[in-house]
């Protein structure tokens, strides 16, 4: 079974690369024309949106960068070390966690992308993807790669315990 | 199994050989242990810790989700609640859907303890398959809610979001209580998780 693990590894360490570049690199400029006096005609003004604006998606590129370099150092363990039971143990334990990290990523982003696309009339947020639309896909790409990522993750734990599972 | 003939014969002899003669008498039976008096045999602590475990799992899930929908509060007759955000509509779900699994799997883990031996034993080595998945949705509903509950906090002045805690005081400190709470039980699903792979790992023989 030790390769599906470096597989699936090798998977988990592509995905979460990628979802931590395609977010690190939006940015999106659009010239809005805002109305600044009733009485002239509204001004163009260029209105930037980055993805460091949101600390939702600050935690999201973090939680993935981390993620990639676990999985970097983890599949060089696992082809170097062969079952030794200390490493195992270590490498599930750190499994589970970037289970959990790169969830409650997924989840922090798409709450603040659903919030954006959305708004929110009782606490008065407008929505902001009708204004930067080409923002909104790339970050909505971005959490649906970073939770295949995860789930990369997870198969990787439930494989650790079936092998387990299955030894005895 | 059978053998050459030469390398047998020998090994029969020496087997009739042992066989014959009586064990020596020379070794002294140890003292039989005392036992106190209601003395079980050996606790099993990992049995026990994965009941407690499961039952803070389920104390903690049943808190936050009762903080979180007793978290109404109306300020100049605008009402703030939990289902006005869809994000903190699924932390309610998610934890709720924990609270629930984690009771059924405590009264299965403490009958499993005390009807032993391995009253259950395949269906509590498959709880940890859905402990992992749990995991993974447990944290995304944290995460999602906290996400919410921060941008409330702290506002957003490139998107125009205004911080909405400054004004909805106690929602806010309910809702924050709620997301520690879960963060506080998502640590322990993953501490159950780990009891369980241990306790799997323990039964291999070396």
């Amino acid at each position: 079974m030790m390769g599906c693990d470096a597989v699936l590894r090798f998977f988990a360490l592509a995905l979460s690369l990628t979802a931590a570049v395609v977010l690190g690199i939006d940015k999106e400029t659009k010239t809005v024309p805002v109305v600044l006096v009733p009485d002239l005609p509204p001004m163009n003004v260029p209105l930037t949106s980055k993805w460091h604006y949101l600390s939702a998606f600050v935690f999201f590129v973090v939680a993935n960068a981390i993620a990639c370099g676990y999985a970097a150092i983890s599949l060089i363990l696992t082809l170097i070390m062969n079952g030794k039971k200390g490493i195992t143990m270590m490498i599930i334990f750190f499994d589970l966690v970037m289970v959990a990290l790169l969830f409650s990523g997924v989840g922090a982003a798409a709450a603040i992308g659903i919030m954006g696309y959305k708004g929110n009339s009782h606490v008065q947020w407008n929505k902001v993807c009708n204004v930067f639309e080409k923002f909104c896909a790339q970050a909505a790409a971005a959490v649906g790669i970073s939770a295949g990522a995860a789930a990369a993750f997870l198969l990787l734990v439930l494989l650790a315990i079936f092998n387990l599972h299955n030894r005895h | 199994m059978a053998s050459a003939e030469t390398p047998a014969v020998p090994e029969a002899e020496a087997e009739a050989v042992v066989e014959s003669t009586p064990p020596p008498p020379t070794e002294v039976e140890p003292p039989p242990e005392t036992k106190t008096a209601g003395d079980s045999p050996s606790i099993d602590y990992l049995g026990l810790g994965e009941v407690v475990l499961r039952f803070l799992l389920f104390a903690s899930a049943v808190v936050a989700v009762v903080v979180i929908v007793t978290s109404e509060q109306t300020k100049n007759s605008r009402p703030a609640k939990f289902n006005y955000s869809p994000a903190l509509i699924y932390f309610v779900a998610a934890v709720s859907v924990l609270g629930l699994y984690s009771i059924i799997t405590t009264l299965f883990s403490f009958y499993a303890l005390i009807l032993k031996p391995g009253f259950f034993p395949q269906v509590l080595s498959h709880f940890i398959i859905v402990d992992v998945l749990l995991l993974g949705i447990v944290s995304a509903a944290t995460g999602s809610a906290g996400a919410i509950a921060y941008t409330g906090l702290k506002g957003n002045s490139h998107l125009g979001w205004g911080k909405v805690c400054a004004v909805y005081g106690k929602f806010c400190r309910y809702v924050g209580a709620s997301v520690a709470v879960s963060l506080f039980a998502s640590v322990v699903l993953a501490f159950l998780v780990l009891l369980s792979v241990y306790s799997l790992s323990k039964k291999i023989p070396k």
